[in-house]
């Protein structure tokens, strides 16, 4: 159970609170109140938001399913003086004419006809009117959707923006972590000596040299020392990679659009494929990893510290057009190992070198790192050639 | 001093909020005054059949007059109205069929307060939702005391309540929540009032191994005091706890006591005891690491007060506003508004021992320093005493006439309840200094109360017994002098 900073007898409630759904929002990511959520889930526009379910001609359908506007008839009727006494029939009418003075004795029509005027009238009026309401509430009907339809549109975007803004964030704080964690790990590995440091230049290179075969043989003797238990299965693998080879079409003899690496970038290079090839006893694999990334880095840091020619940054200031080759400071181990081990690149580096090797394997560099293929077998570095 | 208890139900079986609140004002009152309640024949809140018999009787030396019901509630006609006045613009005459309707309708008991409140100080009012409180009000004029026990329901935006709260002498509020709500809803800023609540009667030695033998109740448990309803928010308790169980980390068990009226959970740890008395129910609370209390509505909690009495951190409701407030003001109790905070906040309190222990030490002295009895009691005297020295205001404001009830302009009661001010209060309650012993100084007689006007001068020190102290067991000694047995 998670404890509480709170260490008085004057607890603030508040404060416990506030802990307590800061907890609540690490766990579950988002400060919404039951009540919020609640009325999020009510919130009908909701589904125009998702970005998949947004659609484009919103504004078109419901033009169309919206006929044109037309005004309504509603029913009215006519009212005159004479209405009353009219017919279709002459003699009738005559009558009705004739009796009207009798009529009146017994009551004024008159009040009765106005008032059924006037009605008639308003009635014209009135339904003039609405029509004319119906008519601007149609065109703002048309305009306020139109804002709906913008606003569900920038909504929708946004809501997209927020989703990679919130995908980039997730992916820089990863990136960050593991960074730490990185820093972290070379903190604890490397090992200040300070031996070394009043030992002339020539002397230190000695010493590294020294630890390096050192650490070579040791790991050789603990390789020795391995039960041979994958023996079996890397050497069906080995035979399953070597039939592949032989069904792939072999690569153009010419070396492609990579630019010749320089001499020494090569002697770097071939020999750790070549003592490989002579370790393992198969054509060289190389393209494939062969072991992690923390053996190349050491091994690549040894090489370095054989040929006493400085790193690859010296070897570039010697204005070497290719850093693909070159120990890879802006990638990751497995890109720069990648680049280094590269058979076009070799060849192309190396001239007849990588490309008398008969069973070279055509580029195989996109092949994706097995991550439970065993290790191969490391060059042996007494083979590997002094520069 | 003459004052008159006037309620809905009274009794020592009636284990309302208000109704028990109304009993411990009166009894502690009779202390320091004649003291008489006026009430009906009802004991059930829902019916209001007439059970009891009318006439006198005597409930703990207290004399109680009893007034029959005129007709019981028909719930249709009230849920209709309920529906209409608290929905939709209505009239006056609509919320007038309403309290008709919710009652308890006894014209008995409004006219002997019209005929016989000439012969008290003060009316004291308990439930203002009630027929009796708003007919009796108008009926006792000046001499009219208001302790409202609203709720933030709707019935409260009813128009017809407004000039109740303007007219009243004085209003005796439970919680600052409370006030504000009425203030914000009738404008009665002007009228004297006071933060007061209630005490209760802890005991001075609960027992809480008796209790988990008689109930055969081991390990730790979270109790629930009250009634088993989900207008108590009972069904959102039973939600939180069993996804609290899902969890499998608390080892916490729930344990039910009161009258259900919901159907319990089957659980092997929500175990529910029923009803239980007044020993038990304390003994219980002391026995439990906390007390939870998810009701959304309360004027007042009393079962918390009585947590924090005994020394027990609170969980409460949120969505309650004074739950809440009396929580952060007490620094004595936790608050949840979800499922998460639930079982996050119970999680907190059964595991980290030193925070149950610091929120129940703040509690019992929340308790003390704002609803034990001394500070009840003063509270109610201090305002009867301002009030006697005090002229009369106008009174109440006419009803409109024939015409005028019928117009529908009243707006729906719940629109109106939502517009008023909300959210828990976080100024302190306390308005008088704790008493350093339980004698209070003798209320003023009638006659003085027209001619004197310097306060009463407190008795001396040196004969006042043992200062602070609360009152030993549940024994009542009603009708004693100032100070006797305190």
């Amino acid at each position: 159970m998670p404890d509480f900073n709170v260490r008085s007898d004057a607890v603030n409630v508040e404060q416990i609170m506030e802990q307590i759904r800061s907890r609540i929002r690490e766990k579950r990511g988002a400060d919404y109140t039951e009540a919020q959520i609640q009325e999020l889930a009510s919130v009908k526009l909701e589904k125009f938001l998702d970005p998949r379910g947004v659609r484009s001609d919103l504004l078109e359908q419901f033009r169309r399913t919206q006929p044109p506007y037309a005004p309504p008839e509603l029913p009215n009727f006519a009212f005159e003086d004479q209405t009353l006494f009219e017919s279709t029939r002459g003699p009738l009418r005559f009558m009705r004419k004739l009796l009207l003075p009798i009529l009146k004795l017994f009551f004024n029509p008159n009040p009765l006809i106005q008032a059924l005027n006037i009605q008639s009238t308003l009635n014209a009026s009135a339904a003039e009117r609405e029509a004319k309401r119906d008519a601007a509430r149609y065109a703002f009907d048309q305009l306020h959707y139109e804002v709906m339809h913008n606003l569900v549109l920038e909504t929708t975007r946004l809501g997209i923006d927020v989703k990679n803004v919130k995908m980039r964030l997730e992916s820089l704080a990863s990136r960050l972590e593991f960074n730490e964690r990185r820093a972290r790990a070379l903190e604890s590995v490397v090992v200040y000596k300070p031996a070394d440091e009043g030992k002339p230049e020539g002397r230190r290179e000695e010493t590294r040299r020294e630890d390096g075969r050192r650490e070579d043989t040791r790991r050789e003797e603990n390789r020795r020392d391995e039960p041979r238990r994958d023996d079996s299965r890397r050497q069906e693998r080995q035979e399953r990679r070597a039939a592949e080879q032989q069904s792939r079409p072999a690569p153009p003899p010419a070396a492609p659009a990579i630019a010749p690496a320089p001499a020494v970038l090569v002697v770097a290079a071939v020999p750790d494929v070549t003592a490989a090839d002579a370790a393992d006893g198969t054509p060289s694999q190389v393209g494939a990893p062969t072991d992690g990334p923390g053996q190349r880095s050491r091994r690549r840091r040894r090489r370095r510290g054989r040929r006493g020619s400085g790193s690859a940054a010296a070897l570039m200031a010697g204005g070497q057009p290719s850093d693909a080759t070159a120990d890879g400071d802006g990638g990751s181990d497995d890109e720069g190992e990648m680049d280094e081990s590269t058979p076009d690149q070799l060849a192309a580096a190396a001239g007849s070198d990588a490309a008398a090797e008969p069973a070279a394997p055509p580029a195989p560099v996109a092949a994706p790192r097995e991550p439970s293929e065993p290790e191969q077998p490391q060059a042996d570095p007494a083979a590997t050639p002094e520069p | 001093m003459k004052v008159a208890v006037v309620v809905q139900r009274y009794g020592q079986a009636i284990n309302g909020g208000a109704e028990l609140h109304a009993r411990y004002i009166a009894e502690h009152l009779a202390r320091h005054a004649q003291v008489e309640v006026w009430t009906t024949c009802a004991t059930d809140y829902v019916t209001w059949r007439n059970e009891l018999k009318s006439g006198e009787e005597r409930v703990n030396n207290v004399p109680v007059r009893r007034f029959p019901v005129k007709h019981e509630r028909d719930p249709l006609t009230f849920g209709r109205l309920s529906e209409k006045v608290f929905h939709r613009t209505h009239s006056v005459a609509d919320e007038l069929d309403w309290l008709e309707a919710e009652g308890p309708t006894s014209p008995g008991l409004v006219s002997h307060i019209t005929k016989h409140a000439g012969e008290f100080d003060f009316c004291i009012f308990f439930s203002y939702r009630y027929y009796h409180a708003f007919h009796g009000a108008r009926a006792a004029g000046t001499k009219a005391i208001l302790v409202p026990t609203a709720e933030r329901d709707p019935a409260a935006g009813l128009s017809i309540f407004a000039p109740i709260f303007r007219g009243v002498r004085a209003l005796m509020y439970n919680s600052p929540e409370e006030r504000a709500m009425i203030q914000g809803i009738a404008g009665n800023a002007h009228v004297p009032s006071v933060v007061v609540g209630v005490g209760s009667e802890i005991p001075a030695n609960p027992q809480p191994q008796r209790f988990r033998q008689k109930h055969n109740i081991r390990g730790p448990f979270a109790v629930y005091v009250g009634r088993i309803d989900e207008n108590k928010g009972c069904r959102e308790l039973f939600s939180h706890f069993n996804a609290y169980l899902r969890d499998r980390v608390g080892k916490l068990t729930l344990v039910l006591i009161g009258t259900s009226i919901l159907d319990i959970p089957v659980h092997p740890r929500i175990r529910h005891l029923g009803f239980l008395d007044d020993a038990d129910k304390f003994d219980a609370i002391a026995a439990s690491e906390l007390l939870i209390m998810p009701s959304f509505f309360e004027s007042l909690s009393m079962v918390a007060l009585e947590a924090w009495a005994l020394g027990k951190p609170v969980l409460a409701n949120a969505k309650c506003d004074v739950l809440k407030g009396q929580c952060i003001r007490s620094n004595a109790g936790l608050y949840y508004e979800s499922a998460t905070e639930f079982a996050e906040t119970l999680r907190a309190i059964e595991f980290n021992k030193w925070i149950a222990g610091t929120l129940g030490k703040n509690g019992r002295q929340y308790y003390r320093d704002n609803y034990d009895w001394p500070v009840v009691e003063r509270k109610y005297l201090d305002m009867l005493q301002r009030l006697s020295y005090g002229t009369a205001p106008d009174g109440f404001e006419p009803l409109p006439g024939w015409m005028d009830r019928r117009k529908a302009t009243c707006p729906p009661a719940a629109e109106v309840v939502a517009a008023a001010p909300g959210g828990p209060s976080s100024a302190p309650e306390m308005t008088v200094p704790r008493p350093m012993g339980p004698v209070s100084p003798p209320l003023p007689t009638r006659p003085q109360a027209a001619t004197e006007r310097s306060r009463p001068v407190a008795p001396p020190r040196s004969t006042q017994p043992s200062a602070g102290r609360r009152p030993q067991g549940r024994s009542r000694r009603s009708g004693q002098g100032a100070g006797a047995g305190r």
